[in-house]
């Protein structure tokens, strides 16, 4: 049978060894003031910037006004700035009919009309695209 | 004061440290000091040595308060378990030193008075420890003097709990026998168990 090595072990022991250690908690040593000193100054040295405890609420998205719903339904300001270009200079091209262009819309215009002008100011076109007929001659 | 000082828990206070607030630190510090402080000095006998681990090992604690995992361990064990291998280092480094320069118990110098001083008490269980080998000692300071449980001492000294069960028994033995001779000079044979 083993042996209880606890066996020679007696109350009084335990009880002695006890107030030993009574007395040991009670002399645990209190850390002097120069070193708590110093462990709180490695804590500050050492602590992350302040950040609030919660991630504040997410703010709500500012009310788009009348231009910028616009600007949204054109596809952004870029698109719309394209769009009011684009439409100045067909204003401009209606008004101010410049010359070349006109010689151009009437070359045009004649080659489609077949009044083709034989002035300074018509333009010689050239069809760079073959009719289909001929694809359908034969030979 | 923002929250109760008594009440809040240490990884709640670490976490408020993380993120920038001092009074944490400070209540931190008041609490987990004395600990630590404690612990040391019955493993190193030696105050300066005890004061330099433990601001070490607060240290630690600052430094790796932003990536604590909440709910992985308890501040207070993390931190038993850094001064438990920061005084591991130091006595394998010390062990140049002969044993015989560890002060012994006076024996017999304050005779059989009734009236000694508690902290004679303490440096005679103080003397006993420092004989026991080290994991025995680490083990009944955490159990007896800093009043940690098993499982906690399991944490800390990385071992199981039959292991702690077992190395505070061995070390409560070999206390008692080395108390025996000092128990009648210290009045203790008088007192009621």
């Amino acid at each position: 049978m083993k042996m209880n090595r606890d066996d020679d072990h007696t109350h009084d022991d335990d009880a002695a060894l006890a107030m030993f250690l009574a007395a040991g908690r009670a002399a645990r040593p209190d850390p002097s003031a120069d070193l708590m000193a110093r462990i709180v100054a490695d804590a500050l040295a050492e602590m992350p910037a302040p950040r609030p405890l919660s991630r504040p609420a997410p703010a709500a998205p500012p009310r788009r006004g009348v231009r910028a719903r616009i600007a949204a339904l054109t596809g952004g300001w870029g698109n719309l700035g394209g769009l009011v270009a684009a439409t100045l200079v067909g204003v401009w091209i209606g008004f101010a009919a410049p010359g070349p262009l006109a010689a151009l819309s009437a070359g045009v215009l004649g080659e489609v009309l077949g009044t083709a002008q034989t002035s300074a100011e018509s333009v010689d076109l050239v069809n760079l695209l073959p009719d289909f007929d001929d694809f359908l001659t034969e030979g | 004061m923002p929250y109760d000082a008594t009440d809040t828990p240490e990884e709640v206070l670490l976490a408020r440290y993380a993120r920038g607030d001092a009074l944490a630190a400070r209540i931190l510090s008041e609490r987990l000091v004395p600990r630590a402080l404690g612990f040391a000095a019955r493993m190193l006998r030696d105050q300066a040595e005890a004061e330099d681990v433990t601001q070490e090992a607060m240290l630690r604690l600052w430094r790796m308060a932003p990536d604590w995992r909440s709910g992985e361990a308890q501040v207070g064990t993390w931190l038993y378990r850094v001064v438990a291998n920061l005084c591991t280092d130091r006595l394998r480094r010390r062990k140049t030193v002969p044993i015989d320069t560890v002060p012994d118990p006076q024996d017999g110098a304050p005779g059989p008075v009734a009236g000694l001083i508690a902290g004679e008490r303490a440096a005679a269980l103080d003397a006993a420890l420092a004989d026991l080998p080290e994991r025995q000692r680490q083990a009944v300071v955490l159990r007896h003097l800093e009043g940690l449980s098993n499982p906690e001492i399991a944490a800390v000294m990385d071992v199981g709990v039959e292991a702690v069960e077992s190395l505070t028994a061995r070390g409560k033995r070999a206390l008692t026998a080395r108390l025996a001779g000092r128990r009648a000079d210290l009045g203790y044979e008088d007192e009621p168990g």
